[in-house]
């Protein structure tokens, strides 16, 4: 029992819970079931980015391109929809996740084949990828009267009064909850991270890895794109911009160590979820969406100095009963 | 014939780390890999791990000829090594670990967690550890994580297993378990190298054993035809009494005292003096508490409880410049990560503490550092081309003398040595110990941490045994028989 | 016995092995090439008034470094400036006198950079995440203080430091950032300082062991780079004449850019000052004669992060083949 009140999922579940309750009390109207199916929606795209990013983070790099990825793999299926609005929703979603996963591949290279630190890396990518934004786009906004229909219509699918985001989030979740507890690959990225130089011995190629979690990242960021861009109607050279450091912070509450091998997939989604609480709380209890940022910045640093503390306490060894 | 190396060959950049060196071992049999630290038997066990490629020489395994390019060749080939660092995974489970790399997985391609985990539990009731599937490594004492690196490589079926120092922190209790489980890996037909520093208990354990000295092999046959003296012969290539040179200094009056010191869990009643010109012993098992009372003396961690006397006088350290200042150095067992800057110049290592006095108001003077430097290489002989010469460049023995430099740089009266010849070649290592008796000529006070027996015996004028924690005494080495000391370090009386 | 000389003899070979060698012929190629697409582009004038667009970065890349070189990264710089732009412009509402201003200006970015120091060294955390925490609360400190007003008026002084020549030729914010990359310099090469810096960064914990107090120099450079941070405010609050909390947005990624493709090691332990100006010079100068060939900023992005990636990508690729090849 000890052990599970101790368990930081369930610490991070009652926070959400008590936070919950508190702004209930403020504010009837933000536990209505209404209400919190949509901050589950809005905060459906900040999951799946945290859960690819958690695979990163595990073998201890960062991608900070995600954001940029988003918005070009975004970009580029947005324009193609205003040449070809004929084509089937199904084929954009494919085409947005294949360039974003090129776009994932190309970070790995240039971590694992050209040896460049994966900050260099993927800040410089950060950069060139939203540059390229402006090249395909000219530097216009593609509006949400240019869409075709059908393009934005599966966003506002919802079964079970629960939005088709949500769904989808859910469905990525257990994907990703099988592939980091349930198979080789996910295990060896948790060995992989860990101790890479024991990894070595048994014979995980960690180069290999690397390029694979960076492709799953890109992958994912591609999936957001055509997500992005279809709930918001609308894509732009600014779209997510910033938004990867959000996607670091979830995981970083979540309890993903950045040290790497450690967290949980769980841990990595309520993370995302207290992170979207907030957010969506504040102006519910009247503060004002300015101190959004600095309370969202605030509770990163609570995050990680309790994480911190928790960790060197149980890493002393005891060898005196005192 | 289970294994058989021929005139394996290997080369660090021009250093030779093995030369022309035939290993045989036989069909169930414990066989002993000696050789002093730098001798090669590391190198020879990277090898049949696949770690390092052998530059030339035949490698049979089973009678047929084979390549181990990687490690997980070596694995597949039978061969399953328990290494000393031990390659684990603190933050997974036992069965996790005893499976690692290696998932069982279902048809589905899923990982069979069910199965892993019934077999991990068999195989641990086999081997009578009383050790739960499901915790976590970083939970488990050092002899349990040895367990668990046997039962990986009895998963793996390998029928070679490598075992590099396991009983190196283990208490007595611990090490005969231990040797119960090695004699019954014997029994079911495996082959063991075992490498080991303690000669006892390789003659107690072992059937045939090799010796490497300097990358030759230098002796290989069955244990029954050799005694423990004549294997330090071998591994030493001199006479016993020769090791260590004896210093015939009279001890002068009590120069530092530490009363009841304490740091929680770590260690306390922690009461010793330190007389001028003496050489204080402290031996015990690796995590006895000996380095965490030395890094608490010298600033790097702090005292909850005690008080450090220096020259009668209390002293005050609460960050290692403290301790410098007073004249105390610690030189670190770990020299590449806490010792020295590879990455910098000799000049900048061998300075490194006394920057403060080599510049005037901040500006650096390179004129007192090339002084420095040469009065330092003049005495301990540091083999440099260039004073810009990067650290790392230079071998083992010269990185070590350098990081010595660098300490009598401060001119310090105190000097604590954590096991300072880990890890160096014979002739350095005598050399080290040689010019610790220089030393406490010159006036200087030692405390050394050593891990080796001999080497405290040999150099040492009182000791202080540690077991968990605690002194359980200080011997006047003259006075103690080897098998007194071994004793209570293992806390048995 | 032979006496041992510190540096090998001087071959005139290795100065073109140097980064800084590397570097310094790209900016010249780049100037070569700029001169002859554009006829603007040596005109002196034109010249003087392209530093504007990097010098404010520029100062701020000079303590950047040496927060590199000690292992460290800073991502919170430019959340800094938005919190020290809105001190300054709050503080002139209020009326203060000028110098008063000025001076709870630099102590609001010295206290910035500190409070990243007292984290990072009480709790041990890597600077990376603090300062990815620090950012986002630094610049919703701006935004909760300013919503979604502006400041516009400041003391005549600030105007014309950002604004203003020396001589009415030498922008005061080139000389400053010129004056202390020569202090800097100094300090790095030359003093105990700087090698203290350099053996934190290359081995903290053998530094540690060494007597150096790793702890306060990473506290004091996280704080330096805090007040340069309000330094490069200053500057740029004067020269926009106006300041929404969205200021200086994105600069903390191009000022790493600047550091990190001058040569410095991005995980610490080796790097110049030398280097990182003429990258500085690099950045500065492409991005001035794009401009003059109406290349967009963000052609000047993209070109920015190649050049990031390449310049260490490249050099490390040729190192592998290499070490195949023998």
């Amino acid at each position: 029992m000890k052990k599970i009140l101790l368990n930081r999922d369930f610490i991070l579940f009652s926070i959400i819970l008590i936070i919950l309750i508190a702004v209930g009390f403020a504010n009837p109207l933000f536990v209505t079931p209404k209400s919190i199916s949509d901050v589950l929606t809005d905060t459906s795209i900040l999951i799946i980015l945290a859960l690819s990013q958690m695979i990163v983070i595990l073998i201890r790099a960062i991608d900070l391109s995600v954001a940029s990825n988003l918005a070009l793999s975004g970009m580029l299926i947005s324009l193609l929809s205003t040449v070809h609005p004929e084509l089937p929703v199904y084929y954009f979603i494919a085409l947005s996740c294949v360039i974003g996963t090129i776009l994932g591949v190309l970070n790995g290279i240039s971590i694992a084949i050209l040896k460049v630190p994966f900050i260099v890396t993927t800040l410089g990518t950060l950069s060139i990828y939203r540059g390229l934004i402006y090249f395909v786009s000219d530097g216009k906004q593609v509006y949400s009267n240019e869409f075709s229909e059908d393009f934005l219509a599966l966003i506002h699918v919802k079964f079970l009064s629960l939005s088709f985001l949500f769904w989808l989030a859910v469905l990525v979740f257990i994907v990703i909850y099988i592939l980091l507890n349930h198979t080789r690959f996910g295990r060896n990225l948790y060995s992989l991270g860990g101790n890479p130089d024991a990894a070595k011995y048994i014979g995980i190629n960690e180069n290999k890895y690397i390029i694979m979690a960076y492709s799953l990242s890109g992958f994912f960021a591609g999936l957001c794109g055509y997500l992005w861009v279809a709930r918001y109607s609308v894509a732009s050279t600014q779209i997510a911009i910033g938004f990867e450091l959000t996607v670091i912070s979830a995981c970083v509450v979540g309890g993903i160590s950045v040290m790497g091998g450690v967290g949980t997939v769980l841990g990595c989604v309520l993370g995302a979820l207290l992170i979207g609480l907030i957010r969506n709380a504040l102006p519910a209890v009247d503060i004002s969406q300015f101190w959004q940022l600095a309370i969202s910045g605030a509770i990163i640093l609570l995050a990680i100095i309790i994480n911190t503390k928790t960790e060197q306490r149980k890493e002393k060894t005891i060898m005196v009963e005192n | 014939m289970k294994l058989e190396l021929k005139n394996i060959s290997k080369n660090f950049h021009g250093v030779k780390a093995l030369q022309n060196v035939d290993f045989q071992l036989q069909e169930n049999s414990i066989h002993a890999l000696l050789g002093e630290n730098g001798a090669g038997k590391s190198t020879l066990v990277k090898i049949l791990c696949g770690v390092y490629q052998p530059d030339s020489g035949i490698i049979n395994l089973n009678n047929k000829q084979q390549s181990i390019p990687d490690p997980s060749a070596s694995l597949s080939l039978g061969i399953s090594a328990i290494h000393q660092e031990s390659v684990m995974f603190d933050e997974l489970s036992v069965t996790e670990n005893v499976f690692i790399g290696n998932h069982i997985t279902k048809s589905n391609g899923l990982v069979d967690w069910g199965l892993m985990q019934d077999k991990t539990n068999q195989l641990l009731k086999d081997l009578e550890a009383n050790i739960e599937p499901n915790e976590k490594i970083k939970d488990l004492s050092i002899a349990q994580r040895h367990i668990v690196q046997i039962s990986r490589s009895l998963i793996h079926d390998a029928d070679i297993v490598i075992m590099d120092e396991p009983t190196a922190s283990l208490s007595q209790k611990e090490i005969n378990e231990l040797y119960t489980i090695i004699r019954n890996l014997k029994k079911q037909n495996k082959s063991i190298i075992f490498i080991s520093h303690k000669l006892d208990e390789v003659i107690e354990v072992c059937d045939e054993f090799t010796v490497l000295r300097d990358g030759e092999l230098i002796k290989s046959d069955s244990i029954q035809n050799t005694n423990k003296d004549q294997l330090i012969t071998y591994m030493a290539g001199r006479e016993v009494n020769q090791i260590f040179p004896k210093n015939n200094v009279t001890i002068e009056n009590e120069i530092f005292e530490v009363r009841n010191l304490f740091k929680k869990t770590q260690f306390k009643d922690i009461n010793f003096n330190l007389r001028k010109k003496e050489i204080l012993g402290f031996y015990g098992l690796v995590g006895s508490g000996r380095t965490e009372i030395m890094k608490s003396i010298f600033g790097i961690t702090k005292l909850d409880e005690g008080e450090i006397l220096f020259k009668d006088q209390k002293i005050l350290i609460r960050k290692p410049s403290d301790a410098i200042d007073q004249g105390i150095v610690y030189l670190s067992e770990e020299r590449q990560q806490l010792g020295m800057t590879g990455l910098m110049s000799v000049k900048d290592n061998i300075n490194m503490a006394v920057m403060d006095r080599n510049s005037n108001f901040y500006v650096m003077n390179t004129l007192k550092e090339i002084k420095n430097s040469a009065a330092m290489q003049e005495k301990l002989n540091i083999k440099v081309s260039y004073w810009s010469q990067l650290t790392q460049s230079l071998s083992g023995g010269n990185q070590q003398k350098t990081v010595i430099a660098k300490w009598l740089s401060t001119k310090p009266e105190v000097l604590i040595l954590d096991e300072p010849t880990k890890g160096i070649d014979v002739r350095s290592k005598s050399a080290v110990h040689e010019f610790m008796g220089e030393l406490v000529e010159e006036g200087m006070s030692i405390m050394m941490i050593s891990s080796e027996l001999p080497e405290i015996l040999g150099m040492c004028d009182r000791v202080v045994v540690m077991y968990k924690g605690l002194i359980k005494d200080i011997l006047n080495v003259k006075e103690a028989s080897s098998e007194q000391i071994v004793k209570l370090a293992s806390g048995e009386s | 016995m032979s006496i041992i000389p510190d540096k090998p003899p001087f071959k005139l070979l290795d100065i073109l092995y140097k980064k800084e060698f590397i570097l310094f012929v790209v900016l010249v190629s780049i100037l070569i090439i700029n001169s002859n697409i554009s006829p603007y582009f040596l005109d002196l004038y034109n010249l003087i008034d392209s530093t504007f667009l990097f010098s404010e970065k520029a100062i701020i890349a000079l303590t950047m470094t040496f927060v590199i070189i000690a292992r460290q990264i800073d991502l919170s710089v430019a959340s800094i400036i938005a919190v020290s732009s809105v001190v300054l412009g709050y503080t002139t509402s209020l009326g203060y006198d000028t110098w008063l201003v000025l001076l709870l200006t630099l102590l609001s970015g010295a206290l910035c950079g500190a409070f990243n120091g007292a984290i990072i060294t009480k709790f041990a955390i890597p600077s990376i995440i603090v300062t990815i925490g620090t950012m986002s609360l630094f610049r919703g400190l701006a935004y909760s203080f300013l919503e979604d007003s502006y400041y516009n008026k400041f003391p005549k002084l600030v105007g014309k430091l950002g604004g203003g020549y020396l001589y009415g030729y030498i922008p005061y914010a080139f000389l400053t950032f010129i004056l202390l990359a020569f202090v800097f310099a100094f300090i790095l090469h030359k003093t105990s300082v700087g090698k203290k810096i350099y053996s934190i960064g290359n081995n903290p914990d053998a530094a540690q062991y060494t007597g150096i107090a790793v702890d306060k120099y990473t506290f004091v450079l996280f704080t330096l780079n805090g007040l340069f941070s309000a330094i490069a405010a200053i500057f740029l609050s004067g020269r926009l004449s106006s300041v929404r909390p969205n200021i200086a947005f994105g600069w903390e990624l191009e000022i790493i850019t600047m550091v990190v493709l001058g040569g410095v090691y991005i995980y610490g332990g080796s790097g110049s000052i030398l280097g990182v100006v003429i990258s500085i010079f690099i950045l500065g100068m492409l991005s001035f004669g794009l401009g003059l060939l109406n290349v967009p900023g963000v052609g000047i992005i993209i070109f920015t992060g190649l050049l990031l990636i390449l310049s260490i990508g490249f050099p490390s690729f040729v190192r592998t083949l290499r070490r195949k090849n023998e």
